[in-house]
């Protein structure tokens, strides 16, 4: 293979490392990698030398620019769709990108594209450098930026930064309660991914002195795609297989044009791709890294506990109506630091509608947090600032080693751009953050009696240990408030006794502990104070002594006249 | 008042609308049923019309009268081309992993669907190279007045093919929706669409639902594309582009609704004529690709099932 031809591979190589990183680790369907070449590709050539006329390198560093503002863009108009919808989004993109070019053939040279015939300079005249562009070494830039590439997704999967893009694909909802910043991630994502795809629309087009239409159809979007899946999603070095496949293969994707004819290179993109979700093993994969061990050894050092001193969750007067049903009516209540509070109620007296307003997810009342109203504004932020609740089914990320999940919660709130940087490089205090966080997990586990099953895949658990794991990912967050919605569901009695232990931990570590439940011995059990709720109404509230000799609760819950 | 020329673009952009709607009507049926976007699906439509005349007419297709026949057969063939396209789809990509569509981020139906459109394309390019064909028109809805024009009071004239195209489109949108509406098998859509597990319990099966939409749909996409075909040259690629313009209807209308399909697709359809009319033709294939992402990003809500 010829310098040229093999320094494109590289290049396609680098686009579809970006798409990579989209698809496979954070699951997001991402169909417009060939609109981002075509921003690239088309501005290096229009802003460089012969355009207008703007150094390379400037040229080139605001085409990939311009393509990483598209990429977060993207993400900021997509921000509310799922999966299917998205990928119909960047579809349209694709396409929009291809009939933008021919259409307007004054600016982008129509089907014909545009050619910068003259060799390609680098010149720094601060440094007094000069650099001619040759082929040989665009291949080194080429094979430079695939390196790198390859280096950072290793790393980003192996080490806890990489944990929230396993949690973006898992589930975005959970991720988010257990406060990691899933939009801000998923913009950070796609803006990565268009930025790679620009460098390799830049970098190939520089290559080839030539870009049309052609060269950037959706087509491509679809070959690059193929690529990611051939290789299989699990593995970091998937996308390199998968387009070593495509260059090895006669007129396939990265042949000329001219030798095989487009029709035939789409027929075997197609059929490719047919093979490749009839191998559903491949597409369905979980990722390796996902369900290793955590890497490196817990610190020695026995991990600082989360301060949960001195919280109090207050609401006053929540009045919540649904369409003809008053779910709540004027419900005040305080959890207190220290203290296991459990709510019980018949079906449908207003409970979970309760735990939702105590938790911000729904807005009623005025809910203060250590004598501060609790207004923050998106569920990440409201889990920082110390209320954390978990959802009434156990929501179960099959693609994580229940380690990895619980350390999803333990770093959740840490900030991204600089603890990725930091892992990448990795630094000492990369290092030193990991071995805290492998020892705050590990203790996390111990605490919550899963230690052993820390490594174990996640669809062999039992339901109660579901629950149990999904009461540890709230409880390695760190909040001081923790809602737990029915966490007893589906428990053994012995899981149940492990549970209670948890629970009185937690409280007696200062936390304000909530549990919605219906087991009224585990009630009794563990809870300090108990609130009674029936048709929307506070029936009853006190220790369990008190509560148990009320005569309105009795009537309520047994029927007692 | 309207200008001629004003009042001919809006009649052939709500023609084209009411073709767009027949095969919008197809994409939200499947999204509601499947929850799966038909990737396919405008291939099918621009695909059954040719393959049809492929087998009617052979590899240099004209716009030329077609004897009695042919066009019979060409009608036939077209509907069937489109239902069978539609049903192997269902059947190789979505029937063996209907669970994965339930999955969030599920890449295999997204890909399958890809995948079917671009065989599709692909294999048809083989047969015919061109840029773009005229196709004959077996309905002969121009010779339903002279000269295929309608004069209207007040002098102006209207292509009466667009007319006709358009009450067929609307027509047959509105029995489609009055079908899923009052039949056994429009109650068990809902079904499935609502409630897959539930409506399992209930002893009808999720498969045979999403087969029988697809297969719907596929019949809707074989007339749209026999309503589509002649109004313009039509290239074997143009179909992406109506799959994507459909989607963007039925996202208008909102998933899932049929009489919102319906609509949507004759707002994109106008909105497209006005487009190409106003800033040149280049912007008939950009307007809808444009509305599709506008109204993803400004109503995301429309995606959700209702």
């Amino acid at each position: 293979m010829s310098a040229v031809g093999l320094a494109q591979s590289l290049w396609l190589l680098v686009a579809a490392l970006g798409l990579a990183l989209a698809v496979s680790y954070a699951g997001l369907p991402m169909l417009g990698q060939s609109a981002f070449l075509a921003v690239g590709g088309y501005g290096v050539l229009l802003l460089g030398p012969g355009g207008a006329g703007l150094p390379l390198g400037v040229a080139a560093g605001l085409a990939v620019s311009l393509a990483a503002a598209g990429g977060y863009l993207t993400a900021l108009a997509t921000a509310r769709l799922d999966g299917g919808y998205l990928a119909l989004a960047t579809w349209t993109l694709a396409w929009l990108a291809q009939r933008t070019l021919i259409a307007f053939p004054d600016l982008f040279g129509g089907t014909e594209g545009i050619t910068r015939a003259a060799p390609a300079r680098l010149v720094s005249r601060t440094l007094g450098v000069q650099l001619t562009l040759t082929d040989r070494i665009n291949l080194c830039l080429a094979a430079g930026s695939c390196l790198l590439i390859l280096a950072a997704l290793y790393r980003l999967g192996r080490g806890p930064a990489g944990l929230d893009l396993a949690g973006l694909r898992e589930s975005p909802g959970l991720t988010a309660s257990l406060g990691v910043a899933v939009a801000a991630r998923r913009r950070a994502v796609l803006t990565t991914t268009a930025a790679l795809g620009g460098l390799a629309g830049a970098g190939s087009a520089v290559l080839l002195g030539v870009i049309s239409p052609v060269d950037v159809s959706p087509l491509l979007s679809l070959e690059l795609l193929l690529a990611v899946l051939l290789g299989g999603t699990a593995r970091w070095w998937g996308p390199v297989l998968g387009i070593a496949v495509l260059a090895a293969l006669p007129g396939g994707a990265l042949a000329p044009t001219e030798l095989g004819g487009a029709p035939a290179r789409a027929v075997l993109t197609a059929l490719l791709l047919l093979a490749a979700v009839a191998a559903r093993t491949v597409l369905q994969r979980r990722p390796r890294h996902d369900l290793a061990p955590l890497p490196g050894r817990p610190s020695e050092l026995p991990p600082p506990r989360p301060a949960r001193r001195g919280a109090e969750l207050e609401l006053s007067h929540a009045s919540v109506r649904y369409a003809g049903v008053t779910a709540l009516d004027g419900v005040s209540l305080t959890l207190r630091g220290g203290q296991v509070h459990a709510l019980i109620g018949p079906n449908g007296s207003g409970k979970s509608t309760l735990l939702d307003v105590l938790a911000g997810d729904l807005d009623a009342g005025t809910v203060r947090l250590d004598g501060a109203p609790h207004r923050a504004r998106s569920v990440p932020d409201r889990v920082r600032a110390g209320v954390v609740r978990t959802p009434q089914q156990a929501t179960v990320l099959t693609g994580l080693s229940p380690a990895r999940q619980v350390a999803l919660g333990a770093r959740g709130g840490a900030g991204w751009p600089q603890a990725v940087l930091r892992q990448l490089f990795g630094t000492p205090r990369s290092r030193q953050q990991a071995a805290e966080l492998h020892a705050a997990v590990a203790d996390t586990l111990d605490v919550s009696g899963l230690s052993k099953l820390a490594d174990l895949d996640p669809v062999r658990l039992t339901a109660g240990e579901r629950q149990l794991l999904q009461v540890a990912r709230a409880v390695a967050t760190g909040a001081r408030v923790l809602l737990f919605d029915e966490p007893a569901a589906g428990m053994t009695a012995a899981e149940r006794g492990q549970l209670q232990a948890v629970l009185r931990r937690l409280a007696d570590g200062g936390a304000a502990v909530l549990i919605v439940e219906h087991d009224l011995r585990l009630v009794a059990a563990v809870a300090d104070r108990i609130t009674v709720l029936d048709a929307g109404r506070v029936l009853a509230t006190g220790d369990a002594a008190s509560v148990r000799a009320d005569p309105a609760v009795r009537h309520a819950l047994l029927g007692v006249r | 008042m309207i200008s001629g020329v004003l009042l001919q673009v809006v009649l052939a952009g709500l023609a084209q609308g009411a073709v767009l709607g027949l095969v919008a009507l197809g994409f939200s049926l499947v999204a509601g049923t499947a929850r799966i976007l038909p990737f396919a699906h405008g291939d099918i439509v621009v695909g059954s019309i040719f393959l049809a005349v492929l087998a009617v007419v052979g590899r240099t297709p004209t716009a030329a009268r077609l004897a009695g026949a042919g066009s019979v057969a060409l009608v036939l063939l077209c509907l069937a081309a489109g239902m069978a396209v539609s049903g192997l789809v269902a059947g190789l990509v979505v029937l063996p992993d209907l669970a994965s569509a339930r999955r969030p981020n599920s890449l295999s139906w997204i890909a399958g669907g890809l995948a079917a459109g671009l065989l599709l394309r692909a294999v048809l390019g083989f047969y015919l190279p061109q840029q773009a064909y005229a196709l004959p028109d077996p309905l002969r809805l121009d010779a339903l007045a002279p000269g295929g024009l309608l004069r209207l009071p007040g002098g102006s004239t209207v292509p009466v093919r667009a007319v006709c195209v358009l009450a067929i489109g609307l027509l047959v949108g509105l029995l489609a929706e009055a079908l899923l509406i009052r039949s056994r098998f429009g109650a068990s859509v809902r079904a499935v669409a609502d409630d897959p597990v539930g409506a399992a319990l209930c002893g009808v099966s999720a498969r045979r639902v999403v087969f029988g939409a697809f297969l719907l749909a596929g019949l809707l996409a074989g007339l749209a594309g026999l309503l589509t075909a002649p109004g313009r040259a039509l290239s074997v690629d143009d179909g992406v582009v109506l799959g994507l313009a459909a989607a963007a209807a039925a996202v208008l209308g909102g998933i899932g609704s049929l009489r919102g399909a319906v609509a949507g697709g004759l707002v994109v359809g106008t909105v497209q004529a006005l487009a190409a009319y106003a800033f040149g033709s280049g912007f008939y294939e950009l307007a809808p690709l444009v509305l599709l992402v506008a109204v993803l990003a400004l109503r995301p809500s429309a995606t959700a099932l209702r």
